[in-house]
Formats: C-alpha cells, structure tokens, sequence
C-alpha cells in the first residue's frame, strides 16, 4: 500500500503515496479545495461535503478527504460542474449561519468567509426570519466560548476531545437543522489543551475569552518563535500589534505545526503564557532603592567585579537562549567566575504530561546540560551576577539582570523577555529551535548580550 | 392470486408467540438438521434461495453472509434490524409479537451459519410493548435450553429513525450517537467494537428456517426469478382493510389491493401510492395500474419497492399536504451529520409549508427542485438520496398541485 504512484490532478501529473487520502495530496500541492471538517491531526470524517473533486469513472463527484490515492488516478478539483456543487453545498451551510460577520471575532480568519468569496457569491435565497435560532453565548470553560448559530458542525472540537485529548467533554447534541455543539449538562469543557478547538474551529462557533474583542485579526502581525513554558519546545507564532507610537502589544499565542515536536497543538498554559511577558515587569535600573543610569550602574558592576575578583560566581536562567549561554559563559571565563545553573528547582512533575508538557520548566535546560555549567546550587558567594535565574542565592554583593520585578539585589538590571529578542533554543529532544524577535518597543530593555558587550568595551 | 405464508404461517394461530405453540406447529425443527450441514453450506441454500434483504435495499442476503470470515481470531456477530421507522412500515412488529419464535430459530440457525455466538436484536424506542413478547420468547427459549450456543440480547434504541441504516445501528449499538459511516473502499463486513458483523432485518431472518427447511427450490418456488420468494406487504392510508398481508414477489399491485385490502376505502378512486415506506417515490393512480410487486418492476418507474408498506391515498388528498407531512419528518429525522442533508431537510420544509400557506411564489418550486438536486448524491448514507427522490417525484407528478397554491 505504501508504494509510491502517479496521479493526475487537472492535468498535472504528481507522485503519491498509493492508499493515502487524496485530499492530503491537494492540500499539499498548494491544490485549492474547500473543508470544514477534515483536519490533517483527526483524520476523515466526511461530514461536511465540501471537498467535492470529479474523479475519471465516478458517476458522482467524490469527497477528496475518503478518497484513497490510486495509480493512475484523474482528478478534476476545478471546473463548472464541481464549482456548481460546492457552491450548492456552501449554500446550504449558509442558510443558518447568521450574518454577524462585522461582530464576529473569526472575522479576517474564518473558512467560510474564505469558501463564500471562493466559491459562493450567490444571492441569499432565504430570508433572516427563517433562519434557525440557537444560543449564541455559551460558556463551554477553559475560556473557550460557543455561538451555535455559527457552527457548521465539522465536529472538529468533539474529534479534537475524544480522539486527540480522550477527555470527551463535547459532543453534537440533537438532530437535523437542530444539532449543536454542547457539553454533557453540568459538565464543563475542562481540559490542559482545550483552547485548541479554538484554533481548530474554521469559523467563528468557538472563540477565545481570552482574545476575543481585543484585536481585528488583520491588524495583528504575527512571528514564528517558540513557547519558553516548559522544555518540550512548542511552536508557535506570536501575534502582535503595534498601535502607532505606543509600545508593541501581544494579543496571544497560537500553535505552529511542526510534526516532530509539538504537533498541531500547545497546551493552554503556553498559551498563556503570553501575558507574563507584559506583566509586573523590570523597567529601571536600582542601585539600592535609587534609580540611576545605564552608565553608572555598568561603572558600579565594573568596580564590584575588580573588588570581588577570585570570589563571584554567574547564575544563568535555563530559559535564555543558545547564544545568550554562550556569551555569558565567554564573559565568565574572563572575568574568571565560575556559572552555575541549578536545574532542580525547574523540575515539576504535576506540570508534566504524556502529551506535550514536560516536568522540566527549563525552555533550554538542554542546553546548560551541554555546556558545562554547574546544576548544583552554589555556596555563598562575595559576589554573585544573576542573569535571571528564578532561585534565590546567597552573597555579600548581587547584581539582578532581570526581566521581572521581584527580587532583592544590591543592584538590579532590566533586560529583554524573549519576545523582544531573537535567539536559538535546544529542546529536550536536543532539537534546535529558532525564535523570531516579536515585540518592538519604542524604548527597547537591552538584552543581555548588549550588556555583556558594553561591560568589555 | 396465490395465497402463500411462509413467515407469517402462525400469526393467525392463537398464542402463536409462545413456544408451546410454536413448537406445536414445526418450531424449532430445522435446528434439528442443522448439524447435517457445514456453516458454509447453509450460506450456500441461502445464496441458491437468492434470499433478498427485507429491510429495503433488497440487497442479495447470501452475499452479505458470505463477507463473513469464517476462520477469524475475532468474535462475530449478529445484529438484528428490527428499528422498524420507516413510515407505512409495520410487518416487523408483526414478526416479533405473532411469531418470536421463527426469529429466534432463524437467528439460531444464521449464527450457526456465519460462526456467532451472539445476537443483538436492535429494537426501536416506540416498540417497548412488542419488545415484551419478544424478552418473553427470547426468555422461554433460555429456560428450554434452546440458547447455550447463542446468546441473544435485546438492545433498545433511543428512537431515531437514521438508526435503522445498518451502520449507524452499529454506531448506537457502541453507545455512540447514530450517524452512519463512512462506506468502505471494498466489500467486508459491518463492525461492532471492531468486530465483523452481519446485520440484517428481522424479515429476512425470519425468512431463513423456512429456506433451510425445504431447500432453495422450495423458495424460488415463489415470487419472481430475480425476486424469488415472498414479503410481508402492507397497506395502509385510504384502504378498506389496512394490515399486512403476506404475498409473494411479482403478484399485481392492484389485485393485492383489491383482494387484501378489499379495494380504496369509502369507493372512492385512487389517486396516489407510495410503493413501500415513504422513502420510495410516489406513484400515480395510472402509473399502479399494471405494476406487480417486485424489485424490478418499481425500479423500472423510477420509484422502489422498500419495504412493502403501501400508503395509499385516494382523490380527494392535497399532495402539498402529504409533502408537507413527509418533508416534516425528514427534518425532524435527518441525524445533522452531512450538511446537504441537515441543512436540506430543514430548507424544504419550510418552502412546501410556505407554499401550503399560500405564501410562496412559482421560483420557490424551482428551488425546491434546486434543493433536491443538491441533497441527492452527497452524502454518506442515502437518507439525503431518498428525500430527494420524493420531492422530485411529488412535484414531477402532482406540479400543478403546487402551483395552483402559489
């Protein structure tokens, strides 16, 4: 089943696997074709009828998501029969859905917008007032909010719950014109990885509370990077907006599909994770309780490291990148300290699941693994340099390079959150992964590595 | 007209349903020549008998049994269809309480056949009286020892109609909702639990001691050559005496009528017939007129046979009414999986209920028609199909019905 055949899409000839679905091919080969229902991550379920193709020696077209590839095959995805269909199918999913498009947060994003430009602009052959009512705010939980009259029923959610979680919180309740998406009643959906039927919902049923209302999706520009939330190393972009001379905001996390380690999916709290990167952070720079300058407080870490030579040690946060680790390192090695990076303190085993979470907290412990740095806790010290390590140490003198407000030090230093810096990471697979500088600030934080260079000039 | 009573032999005989009297009368017998047989070899009479599936489809039963894996590591099974919805439809009820027995005997004997130590007689919701007599049956036949090969077990279905599509029975028989699945790339068998499953109607099995008994000639000794045998037909709507009347394949329509149902109810004409349950087009008065009663000759007009159960309406019936009453149900019964069927059933019954108001115009007929034509074809199981045929059919025939209401 798994030899490789030819098969002939529009007169275009192109190599598959023989028994793999034809609409894998489509999609792969850039071939436009409509789908609800059909998600590369849940397989087949044949539902919502849309991704009708014309295959030589059919009588009828065929959905593309149950059919199987065959050597030789000849498919027809475009032309006046199969645009005729598609369009009759796409009307019958609109004659319920209710024209709330200018209100509706998916718009910008939304499948059937997309399909009813590709595919549909006919005029409306039924009227509002026949239309089918449902509710339109339900609190399904785990900030995940339904409008039924929205949903196409793809089933996409309930899938993601039985096949992709086994938590089965959902399911499709009544029959005909009056099935909706629903939880079993006083049940919630309540799982670590629920608010991926928000992405997984290709219209506007499911929306995220958290998101919802606080941004048009076509103002948000969007950056690859990777989830800092544990060590598994998730994909995802992170979408932000700049307002015109405010500061970069972001608006929230979404999955990026990278099959070799996060799938189609991130769990909630990376998700989430979004909102720390903006909160209770280090803005000014304090040398016991005084604000002072960038150029005093380099002065006053100079004089400290000349005074306490022989006698500091580094710690290093394991969620810094590769480059990050490397050039603390080279500055340590100078100023002969010793680096340390205990890991334990990362470890949480109620975190960690057989799904994506890791028990490791640590974005790049691996990589502090590879390199030599101490795991253990160090001994009291004179002086101790943090760059954003989370445990509290013990030394006469510490200098804080720090995102986040929070800890004590004789002298502490903003720096830069991931977001607003690019950089590599080692997953705990050993996989290196590359993180795009998202957020650009109108007064930047200096990351640690233009500290670093300004301390050896 | 030849009368013949195969399955409903004892439905006249009082306390058929014991097994007392069925035993009184040949029940139970053919087990006794079971054994003479290889499982493979009663698929066989079966095959010779060209036993046809009962519930509809009239699908070849022998083949389906044959599909089968005689030699699995897998537990096979039986599924019993006796989820009786389709409306004008009502010989199975008539099987499970007049003669419980000849199920129970021919489920016996199609376990032996196809390797199944357990049955499942999936039985509608709405049926829970009928459903008494047959635990009671199915309870004699434990306690007389009938039972230690095979178990038999009764599920009972929450009411839908699209669970009597053999797929979504398995579905609902799993604990899921009843949609049916999607159709496989090759012939094989249906799956419970991920295991190969015969399913079949409760007519077809009941049909099954009687081949066994006297042998496949003695069965196409009825009917017609490709529709040998007999069907529980039944009447009902404007008719003299409605009911179920068994017949064999090819007799004449109108003499059926006329002899079972003594003729259209108060001497008035008739003026329509749905052929067997109201998925299958509806015929006119003239259309009747020389048909007999086999697969072939409906499918030759361009309706079906079904089920058998005729409705028939006399002259004085407003079609958009009796659209109107099936599109209502349709909607009320289409599962909500496929979208031309979900969305399709709601849109037209609310159209034919607009013309019936007097509020439609002559476009919204071709949008009827427009409907139909997408509802046909798309989707996975033939419910959309069948709607679609109907509303054709009443429009094609019955047209100035509806456009004198517009």
């Amino acid at each position: 089943m798994s030899e490789m055949v030819y098969v002939i899409v529009d007169e275009t000839t192109y190599k598959a696997k023989e028994g793999s679905l034809l609409i894998d091919l489509l999609i792969k080969e850039n071939i436009k074709v409509p789908y609800f229902c059909y998600h590369e991550s849940l397989g087949a379920d044949g539902n919502c009828r849309m991704c009708m193709v014309e295959i030589e020696g059919q009588k009828r077209p065929q959905i593309a998501c149950d059919t199987l590839i065959k050597s030789g095959m000849k498919v027809r995805s475009k032309g006046e029969n199969i645009q005729k269909v598609r369009t009759d199918i796409l009307e019958l999913e609109l004659i319920n859905h209710p024209v709330d498009c200018p209100i509706c947060d998916q718009a910008g994003e939304c499948s059937l917008q997309d399909f009813y430009m590709d595919y549909g602009l006919h005029n409306a052959k039924v009227t509002i007032a026949d239309k089918v009512k449902h509710s339109k705010h339900v609190d399904l939980g785990s900030n995940v909010m339904l409008d039924q009259e929205r949903c196409v029923l793809c089933a996409r959610c309930t899938r993601f719950t039985d096949k992709i979680t086994h938590t089965h919180e959902l399911g499709i309740i009544g029959r005909g014109d009056d099935a909706k998406v629903s939880t079993m009643p006083g049940r919630k959906l309540s799982n670590p990885y629920a608010m991926n039927v928000v992405d997984l919902c290709p219209v506007g049923a499911l929306t995220s509370k958290d998101f919802r209302f606080s941004q048009r999706v076509w103002f948000l520009q969007t950056a690859n990077s990777i989830c800092h939330g544990c060590a598994k190393g998730c994909n995802i972009y992170i979408d932000h907006n700049k307002i015109k001379y405010q500061d970069d905001v972001i608006y929230r996390f979404r999955p990026r599909r990278n099959d070799a380690v996060n799938g189609f999916f991130i769990c909630d709290e990376g998700r989430l994770s979004y909102k720390e990167l903006q909160e209770n952070r280090q803005e000014e720079i304090i040398l016991h309780d005084n604000i002072i300058t960038e150029d005093e407080a380099l002065e006053q870490i100079k004089n400290l490291i000349q005074e306490f030579k022989n006698n500091t040690i580094i710690t290093i946060d394991a969620n810094l990148y590769n480059e990050e680790i490397d050039a603390i390192v080279a500055f340590a090695k100078k100023i002969d300290a010793k680096v340390y990076s205990p890991l334990e303190i990362y470890m949480d085993e109620a975190f960690g699941d057989d799904m994506l979470k890791s028990s490791n907290r640590a974005a790049n412990a691996k990589k502090i693994q590879n390199s030599n740095i101490r795991t253990e806790t160090p001994a009291k010290t004179g002086l101790l340099i943090n760059f954003n390590h989370p445990q509290k140490f013990e030394a006469d003198e510490t200098i804080n390079f720090a995102t986040h407000k929070g800890k004590q030090a004789s002298l502490t230093l903003p720096v830069a959150v991931y977001s607003e810096n690019s950089g590599t990471l080692t997953n705990e697979d050993g996989l290196i992964q590359t993180c795009q500088k998202a957020v650009f600030k109108n007064n930047p934080t200096p990351t640690i590595i233009e500290y670093l260079i300004r301390l050896s000039s | 007209m030849r009368e013949c009573k195969i399955v409903s032999r004892k439905f006249d005989i009082k306390n058929s349903h014991t097994l007392e009297v069925a035993r009184l009368h040949d029940g139970y017998r053919t087990l006794q020549k079971l054994q003479e047989y290889a499982p493979t070899e009663i698929i066989q009479i079966i095959k010779d008998a060209n036993l046809r599936g009962k519930g509809g489809g009239g699908a070849g039963a022998g083949e389906k049994w044959e599909l089968m894996p005689q030699n699995s590591d897998k537990l096979s099974f039986l599924a019993v269809n006796c989820d009786e919805s389709e409306p004008g439809t009502f010989k199975d009820r008539q099987i499970i309480t007049k003669d419980p027995h000849l199920l129970i005997e021919g489920i016996l004997i199609t376990c032996y056949a196809i390797k199944a130590h357990h049955a499942y007689i999936y039985i509608r919701g709405e049926y829970k009286q009928y459903q008494d007599i047959l635990q009671f049956a199915i309870n004699e036949a434990y306690e007389a020892g009938l039972l230690k090969e095979c178990d038999i077990t009764i599920h009972r279905g929450a009411g839908a109609y699209i669970c009597g599509e053999k797929s979504a029975l398995l579905e609902s028989m799993e604990g899921k909702r009843g949609h049916p699945r999607l159709k496989p790339k090759q012939k094989e068998p249906e799956w419970f639990f991920g295991n190969p499953t015969l399913v079949n109607n409760v007519e077809t099995i009941a049909s099954v001691p009687f081949i066994v008994q006297n042998g496949a000639d003695a069965y196409r000794e009825y009917g017609t050559q490709k529709s040998p045998g007999t069907l529980l037909f039944a009447m009902s709507g404007h008719v003299e005496k409605p009911g179920v009347y068994e017949a064999e394949f090819g007799t004449s329509m109108m003499e059926y009528i006329k002899y079972y149902g003594g003729g259209i109810k108060n001497g008035k004409k008739l003026k329509a017939l749905i052929p067997g349950g109201v998925s299958c087009g509806v015929l006119t008065a003239a259309e009747c007129e020389n048909l007999t009663l086999d697969y072939e000759s409906l499918r030759g007009i361009g309706s079906s046979l079904g089920t058998g159960g005729m409705i028939l309406m006399d002259e004085d019936t407003n079609m958009v009414e009796v659209l109107k009453n099936i599109l209502e149900f349709y909607h009320e019964e289409s599962c909500g999986q496929c979208t031309p069927c979900r969305e399709g059933t709601g849109w037209s019954d609310k159209l034919v209920g607009k013309i019936l108001e007097g509020n439609a115009t002559k476009e919204d007929i071709d949008k009827l028609l427009d409907i139909a034509n997408t509802m046909n074809g798309k989707t996975i199981c033939v419910f959309a199909p069948a709607v679609s045929s109907v509303i054709v059919s009443f429009i094609k025939k019955f047209r100035d019905e509806f456009e004198d209401r517009v």
